[in-house]
Parts: structure tokens; C-alpha cells; sequence
């Protein structure tokens, strides 16, 4: 084995004490030196395929097999097994190329982290990598200093956290984002991917350059996709929408919540705004092109269409059986609005209204006045001013005939407010 | 925006109007990187080089202009086609060893830069009779929250507006009334003098002017404004302009010393000498202006230099950095940033220090270093992997080899005839 000196578990190597190992045929005559390992990806914990090892120029493959002896410190391999580099292949990742220094993502730790060494397990004759090191410990080791600086540390604080805090992360759970095309999918980690919040996967998306950043939404879906969108800068969106095949960043936008739809569609170049909403399923174009139409930081540029409206004369418990069907959609519900058939706002009733109210009476007996209105160019401190005078989650936009055109949210009117300071 | 939406036509798109806008959108990075260039070390050493050589270091600036342009336009191109920081870029390529080297030596440089700005302060607000153990502490705290409140963003804003300052000297430059054609003359004859104290002037205003910090900011700038490939012609425009307004208030700076200090023989010791050169324009008044100009450039590169130099570390070795995090999350980036502040104005508060020297010499230090940063950048820009069709083309690759090569001789000149002064003072 080509170590011993640094771990101290026998079963494991890192990458660091494999890379630069002498590499010798039976006879002892030198073949090289080991210079990058290839993995296969087709298992969780990928095994070795092959060591790379260079001789002056030149870049030659040793397939794992062919390696006989592993004693310390020097690698015994079949010379005669020796073959010329491979190109990449798509079920194949080079280490030292595509994942050692560079960034990936901490699924589990929801961040994004650079790689400062790889750790393997021996199993049954077998190499896997199986952990990724992102510590301190790690960028030590890779100086070469890590003997020198254990034992100093040692020496000064033998309880330092530092000698036994390696952070290693599962290889199943990060995500690798090199930019060969079909490569590396890690199931787990995939379904982890979909599972961040929304805001924590925009954060990751913020951290990332173009490329790796365009790799990474390229393998969330639809959903996901959406729900990351909304929380981004608005150039993070653009750009990830404008990489995108356009029926994708369309389904993406009908995914979205109106409002944010046209809120990124305002930021993109008009001809691809064109195309997108050309793209998009008709009603939920027509919606956002609605919305289009208001100066963005309008109310009717901040108003979303996503609400519940019910008439007055449904009971309370299909009014219910409404809300229910539509809560999935709705990031935030709270006022239920009463219109009428024309489309005029008559009135308001809270969730909480609702569910403390007898099932078979009317909502239009249940409703209140609504405590205050804005029209759809009123600004943001009229907006703001309503919601916090009134106590209301979403502020009413309603048009010159009192219409109802849309729902302010307070989430949305937060962050107007806390960005104009 | 909306209306054309609506109406669905599409237009013209490639007119002027739009090129003007995409332009404006666009522009920043390399006019910042400009203004930030001309720091209380870029004030400084221009007036000295101008106070003790009169006119004989202008010649430089022309060919200092052309490696500057080279030099800022592949920073700004490997940006823009990567999407990512030259920390970044030499980590990700070259590994461990070699990045863990070229960060130290960049913080190493760029201590001394904040040094530097720390001594500006103290020169400037001396003028006024404040001495350095006031005025220092006050702003290394000032400095400190102003970046960490997350503030700095809108005085930016300021400190660009305050830059204006620098029209004073091409002013005073005229209204000195030197003999320009002796001026013009000297801009397009090189001279050269074969003197230890001539060539640690010549790299200082070489590493002053490609200061190694500055590619690694304009870099990361152009990163973070997001700026696309197909846009890149505007972000080439706005670091040529960028690139030209520097040298251009280089010159004047000279050209007014020379005027002025070097042609009374004084021997410039203190910020009040050097303030001389603004004699012609202000008067009396003079030392004040220059105070103003002096203090604001040094406060403006004190907030951007240790909170740059932070960044890239934290880059390059994978750390969470950014004012938006927490200490806890951040540790690493806080102490750097705070150390970096400590140090710059702990240095100055040494008593009886020299502070004009000082900021020289970190000069100096930038220069040496500028060469090794060169090499990586070049290596990196002609990577195929990397920037594809964008690399450096043979001309290109000419001029910025060139640019590498005198630099590292003159370093090792400078390496030698420090020796040799040495000896012969002993």
C-alpha cells in the first residue's frame, strides 16, 4: 500500500500520499509516477478504475488491475498492462482533473465547498472513494507539512480539535459539478438537491460561477427550479434562464408565481422575453403579461394573481373544500376575498374566519369590508402603509371600477422595503 | 419596456442608443479599478517621482499605459469568460502549494499597501495638525464598521465623486507653465540611469500603477457584475478608458511636481513638501487640497484593499467570506479582514517613522511581486480549456511576455544594486 505514514487507519488512503507514488513493473524498473485516478461512477462509493501515472511527457493508464503489490510508499504494476490515456468517458471521473481544488456542493451542509483532498476505503482488494475533505487538516496535508504540523499541535494542545475534527463530507451526499456533458449524477444526492429550501439552493446558486452554476440547475426539475428562481438575485435568474432550452425556462416560468415570473421576464433582453412568453402555456402568459404592464415597483407590478376568490353565496364548507384545493399553489394565504360575478371586490374573510365558522353558513354573511384598497399604480409606501396600518397579509389591488386585479403579499412588500433602504 | 412587449415589434436592435445603454450598464469595474489605482502609494510615489526626477520618469508612462491595458484587459477578459476569480482560477489549475506561496506573498503585499493607505491618512491629516495616534485609530475603526455595516456600498459613491480631486493637478500643471515642449519631449524619449535609487523609483511607479492586487480585483469586480461574453466589448471599452484616466493623472502629478518641487530643489520629506506642486493652482491653499485629495484616496483604498485581500484568501482556500455572514460562519474571513486593518494602522503608529518612504517602498514590494502574478495569468489565458477562442493572441502574448520579462529584470537589478549599496555603505 502506497502509505501508512499520515492515516492512521491502514483501511484508508488519501488521495494526497496516492498522487506523486512511484510506480513499478515486477522487475523494479520504474514506470512513473501516479499523477491522477479515475474512478467509475456507476456505484454510491465509486471504485478505482485506474491510476494514471506520468513518465517525462508522457500520460499512461494503468487499469486497476493490473496493479499486483501495494507496499508502502511504492506501487508494483504488469508494465505489459500499460495503455495511452483515455479520453473521458461519461461513467468515468478523472479526480485530480475534475474534483480535487475544485467547488462542489455540501447537500447535506447546504453550502458550497472546495475540495482539498479525497479519502478511500480498502474493500475487498477495491479502492472507493468514499469521503471528501474539505478541512483545514486536509489543505495541511496537501502542503506536505501535516507530520510537522500534527505533532506541533500536539505538543501545544494534545485536546485540539484540530487532530480529530477532519471534515469529511459522504461522497454521496455533494454534488460535483464539472461541466462534462451527461456526467456524474449521484442519485442521493439528487433527491437531497430537491429537497433544500428554496433559499438555501439560490444561496448555493449565488456562490457558484456561470458554468458550474448553469450544471447544477440544469439537474433540478421543474419544481424545484422554480421555487430556487424565486428566491435569486434577479441576474442569477437571468442568466440561469437565458442557459436553459427555452420550453424548460417556459415550464419553469408557468411553475413560478406570477408576479415573480414577470419580475424576472422584466430583467430579460425583449426579444427572449418574447419567445419565453411565447413559449408559456396561454393563460398563465396572459397573466404575467398582465403583469408585465405595471412599473415594477408599482402595486401592480408587485401584485400576484394567485389568490382565492369565492362568491357570496357558497357555504363556509365549500369555501373550505376551495381553499383546500388551491392551498398548494399559494405561498401565503390568509384574506379570502368575495367577488362578485362581475369581478368587483365586495369583501374579505380571514383562513381563521373560515374554520371557526358553522360549515353551512354563508360566506357572504360571514364577510367583512375590506379595510382598505390600493389602485395599481399606487407606490410602495401606500402599499407598505396599508398592509401595516391595517394588519393585512395581502394588500387588495383593485382597479378604477373596483375590480379585483391582484393580492400585495407582505413577503413581497418586506423585501421592496428592506431594498430601498 | 412594456409597451414594446405588448405591441410585440421587434426593433433595430444594433443602434447607437442601445450601445450607449449596454455600455453605462456595463461600465464600472475598470473605471473603479482606475480610481481605486490611484491610492494614497499611487499619489505618493508619482509626486516623489516627479519631486526627484523632474521630468526624466515620464517617458515610462507610455509604455506602463500599454502593459496596463494588457495586463487590465485579460483580467477582465478571463472574468468575463470564465465566470470566475483569478484566485480561483490559479487553485483550481495549479493546486495547493503554488496558490498557498502566491497568497502569501499577496497578503504579504497587500499589509503593505494597507500600510500605506494608513500613512496617507496620517500624512494628510498632519497638514492639519493631527497627529498619527489620533487620526490612525479613528480610521481603522471607521474603515472597520463602515465595511462590515455593509455601508460601504453607497460610499463608494462618495469616495468616486471625491476623485474629481485629481483635476487639480493637470490645473496646477498648466498653471506652472512649464516649458511643455521640454515636457512632451521627455514623455516620448526614454532615459535611463543606471542608479539603485532611479530603478526602485521606476518599479515603484510600475507596481503602483499594475499594482498585483488590482488584477485580482478588477477580476473578481467584473465576476460579480455578472458581465456576459457577448457583452464583453463594453467591458474592454470601460477598462481602456479606465486604463488611460490613470496614466493620464499619473502624468499630470509628475509633470506638476517637476514643475514645481523639483524645479525649487527641495528634497521632498513630508506630505507638506509634496503638497507644493499644487502651489500654482491653490495657493496657500495648497497643502490643504492636497490634504482633501490625499486623504480621500487613502480612505478609499484602506475600506477596499484588506476587504479584497480577504476575499481572495478565503477564495482560494475554500473559506466562507462575505459581509453578509456571520463571524461565526465566517471566522476565518472576519480575522483576516480585521488583521489586515490592525496591522496597516498599527505599523503607522510606529513613532518617527518615515511616512513618504513607507508608502514607497510598498510600492516597491508591488512591483517585485507583479511579475509571478504575470506568469500565472498568462499561463492561465492561454489555456485552452479555459477561455476556448478567447485566448491570447501571438501580439498579445508578445507585449504582456515583455511587460513580464523587464519586470523581473529590473527587480533583479534592484535585488543587486540593494546589495551593492549595502556593501558599499559598510
Amino acid at each position: 500500500m502506497p502509505e501508512k505514514e499520515a492515516s492512521q487507519d491502514p483501511r484508508f488512503v488519501y488521495l494526497s500520499e496516492l498522487l506523486g507514488a512511484p510506480v513499478h513493473d515486477a522487475a523494479g524498473r520504474p514506470i512513473g509516477r501516479v499523477c491522477e485516478a479515475v474512478v467509475a461512477t456507476r456505484e454510491t462509493y465509486p471504485p478505482v478504475e485506474a491510476l494514471v501515472v506520468r513518465r517525462g511527457r508522457d500520460r499512461l493508464e494503468l487499469p486497476w488491475a493490473a496493479i499486483r503489490a501495494r507496499r508502502p510508499g511504492r506501487i508494483e504494476a504488469e508494465a505489459s498492462a500499460v495503455v495511452p490515456l483515455q479520453p473521458p468517458a461519461p461513467d468515468r471521473i478523472r479526480l485530480v482533473e475534475e474534483i480535487l481544488d475544485q467547488q462542489i456542493v455540501d447537500v447535506e451542509g447546504a453550502k458550497v465547498v472546495r475540495v482539498n483532498d479525497l479519502h478511500f476505503l480498502w474493500v475487498k482488494g477495491m479502492l472507493r472513494l468514499v469521503h471528501v475533505d474539505v478541512g483545514f487538516r486536509g489543505l495541511v496535508r496537501r502542503m506536505g507539512w501535516q507530520r510537522g504540523v500534527d505533532g506541533a499541535v500536539r505538543l501545544l494542545r494534545p485536546g485540539a480539535r484540530y487532530l480529530g475534527a477532519d471534515q469529511l463530507l459522504s461522497w454521496k451526499l455533494i454534488q460535483p459539478l464539472s461541466s462534462a456533458p451527461g456526467k456524474v449524477r449521484i442519485d442521493v444526492a439528487q433527491r437531497m438537491l430537491a429537497d433544500l429550501h428554496p433559499s438555501d439552493l439560490a444561496e448555493i446558486m449565488e456562490d457558484l460561477d456561470r458554468q458550474q452554476r448553469a450544471v447544477l440547475f440544469g439537474r433540478l426539475d421543474v419544481e424545484t427550479a422554480a421555487d430556487a428562481l424565486e428566491e435569486a438575485s434577479p441576474e442569477v435568474t437571468t442568466q440561469l434562464l437565458e442557459h436553459v432550452p427555452p420550453e424548460k425556462a417556459a415550464d419553469i416560468l408557468e411553475e413560478m408565481a406570477p408576479d415573480e415570473a414577470a419580475d424576472v421576464l422584466a430583467e430579460l433582453p425583449g426579444h427572449t422575453r418574447r419567445e419565453l412568453l411565447q413559449a408559456m402555456e396561454r393563460p398563465e402568459a396572459n397573466e404575467v403579461r398582465q403583469l408585465l404592464e405595471y412599473h415594477p415597483r408599482s402595486a401592480g407590478g408587485l401584485m400576484t394573481t394567485d389568490l382565492v376568490e369565492l362568491r357570496r353565496d357558497v357555504t363556509v364548507d365549500e369555501a373550505l373544500l376551495e381553499v383546500r384545493r388551491r392551498a398548494d399553489e399559494l405561498p401565503i394565504l390568509h384574506e379570502i376575498f368575495v367577488v362578485a360575478p362581475s369581478g368587483r371586490l365586495e369583501g374579505i374573510c380571514t383562513l381563521k374566519d373560515l374554520v371557526a365558522a358553522e360549515p353551512a353558513l354563508l360566506v357572504g354573511k360571514l364577510m367583512r369590508e375590506v379595510p382598505a384598497t390600493v389602485a395599481p399604480e399606487a407606490e410602495l409606501r401606500e402599499v407598505a402603509g396599508a398592509a401595516s396600518k391595517y394588519n393585512m397579509v395581502s394588500v387588495p389591488v383593485v382597479d378604477e371600477a373596483g375590480t379585483l386585479k391582484g393580492i400585495v403579499t407582505v413577503d413581497d412588500i418586506l423585501s421592496e422595503v428592506l431594498n430601498e433602504r | 419596456m412594456s409597451a414594446e412587449l405588448a405591441a410585440g415589434q421587434p426593433r433595430p436592435k444594433r443602434n447607437l442608443w442601445r450601445n450607449v445603454l449596454v455600455f453605462l450598464a456595463v461600465v464600472g469595474p475598470g473605471i473603479i479599478t482606475a480610481n481605486v489605482d490611484n491610492d494614497a502609494g499611487g499619489i505618493t510615489t508619482y509626486s516623489l517621482a516627479g519631486a526627484q526626477y523632474g521630468n526624466r520618469l515620464l517617458w515610462t508612462l507610455i509604455p506602463i499605459t500599454v502593459a496596463l491595458v494588457v495586463v487590465q484587459e485579460m483580467s477582465a477578459r478571463m472574468g468575463v469568460m470564465t465566470g470566475k476569480g483569478l484566485a480561483d482560477l490559479i487553485r483550481e489549475n495549479y493546486g495547493v502549494k503554488i496558490t498557498f506561496w502566491i497568497m502569501v506573498a499577496l497578503l504579504i503585499a497587500d499589509v503593505g499597501n494597507t500600510v500605506a493607505e494608513f500613512s496617507g491618512v496620517a500624512a494628510s491629516v498632519q497638514i492639519f495638525g493631527v497627529p498619527p495616534w489620533i487620526s490612525v485609530p479613528i480610521t481603522a475603526v471607521a474603515v472597520w464598521f463602515l465595511v462590515l455595516k455593509g455601508t460601504y456600498r453607497q460610499v463608494e459613491k462618495v469616495f468616486l465623486v471625491a476623485c474629481l480631486f485629481y483635476v487639480a493637478y493637470p490645473i496646477s500643471a498648466m498653471l506652472a507653465r512649464p516649458d511643455w515642449g521640454t515636457v512632451l519631449t521627455a514623455t516620448v524619449t526614454p532615459t535611463f540611469q543606471a542608479s539603485g535609487g532611479y530603478v526602485a523609483m521606476l518599479i515603484g511607479v510600475v507596481g503602483t500603477t499594475i499594482a498585483p492586487w488590482m488584477q485580482f480585483y478588477l477580476q473578481s469586480a467584473v465576476v460579480e457584475k455578472g458581465i456576459k461574453p457577448e457583452h464583453y466589448a463594453h467591458s474592454r471599452l470601460d477598462v481602456v478608458v479606465g486604463c488611460v484616466i490613470t496614466d493620464v493623472v499619473a502624468f499630470f502629478i509628475i509633470a506638476a511636481c517637476a514643475a514645481t518641487v523639483h524645479a525649487a530643489g527641495v528634497k521632498v520629506e513630508t506630505a507638506d513638501q509634496a503638497a507644493m506642486a499644487l502651489g500654482p493652482l491653490a495657493g496657500k491653499y495648497a497643502s490643504w487640497l492636497f490634504a482633501f485629495g490625499l486623504f480621500n484616496a487613502s480612505f478609499f483604498a484602506a475600506t477596499i484593499l484588506p476587504l479584497a485581500t480577504s476575499y481572495y484568501i478565503c477564495e482560494a482556500f475554500g473559506w466562507e467570506s462575505g459581509i453578509d455572514r456571520k463571524w461565526g460562519e465566517a471566522k476565518q474571513f472576519y480575522s483576516l479582514y480585521t488583521l489586515i486593518v490592525a496591522v496597516g494602522a498599527a505599523v503607522v503608529l510606529v513613532p518617527h517613522l518615515p511616512l513618504l518612504r513607507i508608502m514607497l517602498l510598498s510600492q516597491v514590494v508591488n512591483g517585485v511581486l507583479l511579475p509571478f502574478i504575470l506568469v500565472f495569468m498568462l499561463l492561465l489565458i492561454n489555456k485552452e480549456k479555459l477561455m476556448g477562442p478567447h485566448r491570447n493572441g501571438p501580439w498579445f502574448n508578445a507585449i504582456a511576455w515583455t511587460t513580464t520579462v523587464v519586470m523581473i529584470v529590473l527587480t533583479a537589478y534592484l535585488v543587486y544594486a540593494g546589495v551593492r549599496d549595502l556593501a558599499a555603505g559598510a
